[in-house]
This record gives structure tokens, sequence and C-alpha cells, in this order.
């Protein structure tokens, strides 16, 4: 992986704290498997450097994963993804189960049957898939 | 520690600060945010010892300002001071010739880094690339302390994003930074404290994070709270 892949692009919200934006940041990287188990990851200056934030931030979130046991840093040596699978899998649940309450939340005040929303869900779902592979083709031939 | 402690100062029969009180910590990044002709700038001179005061105290590291303390603490106006005639290159060696704690390294630096040529006339450079060459005359200096005074203030969007990386990279760190804004924008992930001004004083003073994940607020909605009440 290049270093610069997947972290550029980060935009923060106002409201979140931006130490939790960026740990949820990396949970979502290593859930769509663009981090790796025991991966070496930024120090926490080429962290602020890459998303712009200010190095205090990029230190609180590193300790806060480091409190997570997401990431292990031992010594001197760089910081590295765990390698406790239990824990990397159990981040992927935690972040899909995150974003389905959030939907189950404001689905849920239209009350809609649930066959009549999962067909939805499904056909939206399957669309926003289409819609992004042919952004990614049209993407490789420019 | 930059400590400011109740100061008041009075221009034209018009009161400009009007007790003003905080603390600027080294290895934080501090915003001073207000609205037009809140008194920031005036600040920011008054830290420096360039306006009189009516009363109160500041104190750098516990040390009342004098002459030698201007080579830890760097001040970067809202406009270049620099003589229009001068090169680029004549500018930077002004600076080492001025500074013990000019840096020519991290001068060099820095000239890459917003790619400004050292060949050209301090006079003829736009607006924006005056602010960056600015920044480097200001920042090249190896202090414990930097002031800016808007140094987002009419850059185009590209630049702002080039300033806003210098805040992040080790050209800051470690060091105490108070800085000066009206618009929040480009700042509001990379600073750890702001300090609201309104009629002359300090009216808010908190931690950005902390505000985040107490009070679950944006900087924007406490300056709403302030101005807009």
């Amino acid at each position: 992986m290049k270093m610069n892949e997947g972290w550029t692009d980060v935009t923060f919200n106002g409201r979140d704290p931006v130490y939790l934006q960026v740990v949820r940041h990396f949970k979502e990287q290593l859930a769509t498997g663009r981090l790796e188990a025991g991966q070496i990851i930024p120090s926490r200056r080429e962290l602020g450097a890459m998303l712009k934030i200010n190095p205090n931030t990029a230190q609180k979130a590193y300790k806060e994963m480091e409190e997570q046991q997401l990431i292990i840093t031992e010594g001197n040596s760089p910081s590295r993804i765990t390698l406790d699978d239990d824990l990397l899998r159990s981040i992927r649940s935690e972040l899909i189960s995150d974003a389905v309450d959030a939907f189950v939340v404001s689905v849920r005040k239209i009350d809609v049957p649930v066959e009549e929303l999962l067909d939805i869900v499904k056909q939206k779902y399957l669309e926003s898939n289409e819609t992004e592979r042919q952004v990614q083709e049209g993407g490789d031939q420019a | 520690m930059i400590e400011v402690v109740d100061i008041h100062k009075r221009y034209r029969g018009r009161s400009v600060l009007n007790g003003a009180s905080f603390t600027v910590e080294k290895g934080q990044i501090t915003c001073l945010i207000g609205i037009n002709g809140a008194g920031k700038s005036t600040i920011l001179k008054a830290i420096m010892g360039l306006t009189p005061l009516k009363s109160g105290t500041i104190r750098i590291d516990g040390q009342p300002m004098d002459k030698n303390l201007y080579e830890s603490i760097a001040f970067i106006p809202d406009h270049l001071t620099m003589p229009p005639g001068m090169k680029l290159s004549e500018g930077l060696r002004f600076m080492q010739d001025f500074y013990q704690s000019w840096n020519a390294n991290r001068a060099e630096e820095l000239m890459k880094f917003f790619s400004l040529d050292q060949t050209e006339r301090i006079g003829n450079l736009s607006k924006g690339t005056a602010a960056k060459f600015n920044l480097v005359l200001g920042l090249a200096q190896d202090t414990e302390y930097v002031l800016m005074d808007e140094p987002f203030s009419g850059i185009d969007m590209f630049s702002r994003g080039l300033i806003a990386e210098v805040f992040s990279s080790h050209l800051i760190e470690d060091r105490g930074v108070l800085l000066t804004t009206h618009e929040i924008g480009e700042v509001e992930h990379l600073i750890d404290r702001a300090l609201l001004m309104k009629d002359g004083s300090i009216c808010r003073d908190f931690q950005c994070e902390q505000i985040r994940s107490e009070e679950g607020k944006s900087i924007v909605d406490v300056m709403r709270e302030v101005y807009q009440s």
C-alpha cells in the first residue's frame, strides 16, 4: 500500500472530536482491507501532515488506538496494526452495526414494512455499487 | 508560556482592549478569534511591545518583554514590511544579519515549499505570494513562539491549503503559536485552543477537542453563541 492512498481525501466534521474521527478512519481502512494486520502505520508527524491536522491531535488518536489495542507501539520502533484477528474482525462488525443502527433510527420514523424496506435497501445498494464500478472504469480509461 | 494579564488600551477616546487576559502554551496552536475591529491585531502588537498599553502585564516565560526576547518570539504581521526594492534573496540576507535566531536552512526549505523565486523583487510580488514570503521570514527564525496576524487573509484556496500544511509540519511542532483570524474555516481542525474576543476582552477560552467531546459543539457553534446573542 502506498502511504498516501486513502489518506489525503479525509474530510472531518466540526462537531465530533477530530482524534475520534481519525480513529474511525483507521477502523474503516482496516475493515476494507486497505490496512492489514501487523502493518506499519505512519508516524504521528507523518499522519499529521497527511491529514492536515495538528500533531497533538494525531498523538491523541494514536493514544486512543493504543488503549483500544488496535495498534501496538514497542519501544522506539514504529507503531503497527495489531495481529489480534478477533479484534480486527470485531471492528468490521462494530462499523457495520453502527451504520445500521443509525439507519434504523432514521427510517423507523417512517414506519415502512420490513420486506419493502429490505427490497429498497437491496436495490439502492446494488445501484450504488454499479455507479462506483462505472466511475472506476471511467477513471481507468482516462 | 506567554501570559497576558488584564491589559487595557484606549485609542482616540475609544476602549480597544478592556481587560483581556489569556495564556499561550508552548507546543500548542492557539487561535484568537474575533470579528473585524475586535482588537486582535492590537493584542499581538502589545505582546511584541509595539504599542503602549494603559495598564496590564505581559510576560514571556516569566520575563517582561525586552529587546533580547525578539530572538525567542517571531511576529508575522498581516502585511510584508520589507523594502519593496529588495530581491527576495536580499530580504533573507537582511533577516540573517538582523536575527541570531535566523535558520538559513529552514529559510531555504520554506522558499522551496512555497515555490518562491529568490530573484524576484519584493515590490513585484502578488498579494498571495507576498503573504507566503512573509511566512518564510517569520517561520525561518528558530524561536520558541510565533505570532501570526491573519495568515490566511486574501490568499487563494490552494495557497491556503499550503499554509495549512505548514501548521501540521515540523516547522510548527513544539513551538507556541498564536494566530488571529476572523474566518475559522481553514484552521478549524488544526488549532488546539480557541480564544474568542468580544468588546476588548476574551469572553470564551477553550480547548477545541474538549468542547467537541463534552458538548458536541464545533468552534463555529460556540462563535454563534457569542457573536449572535
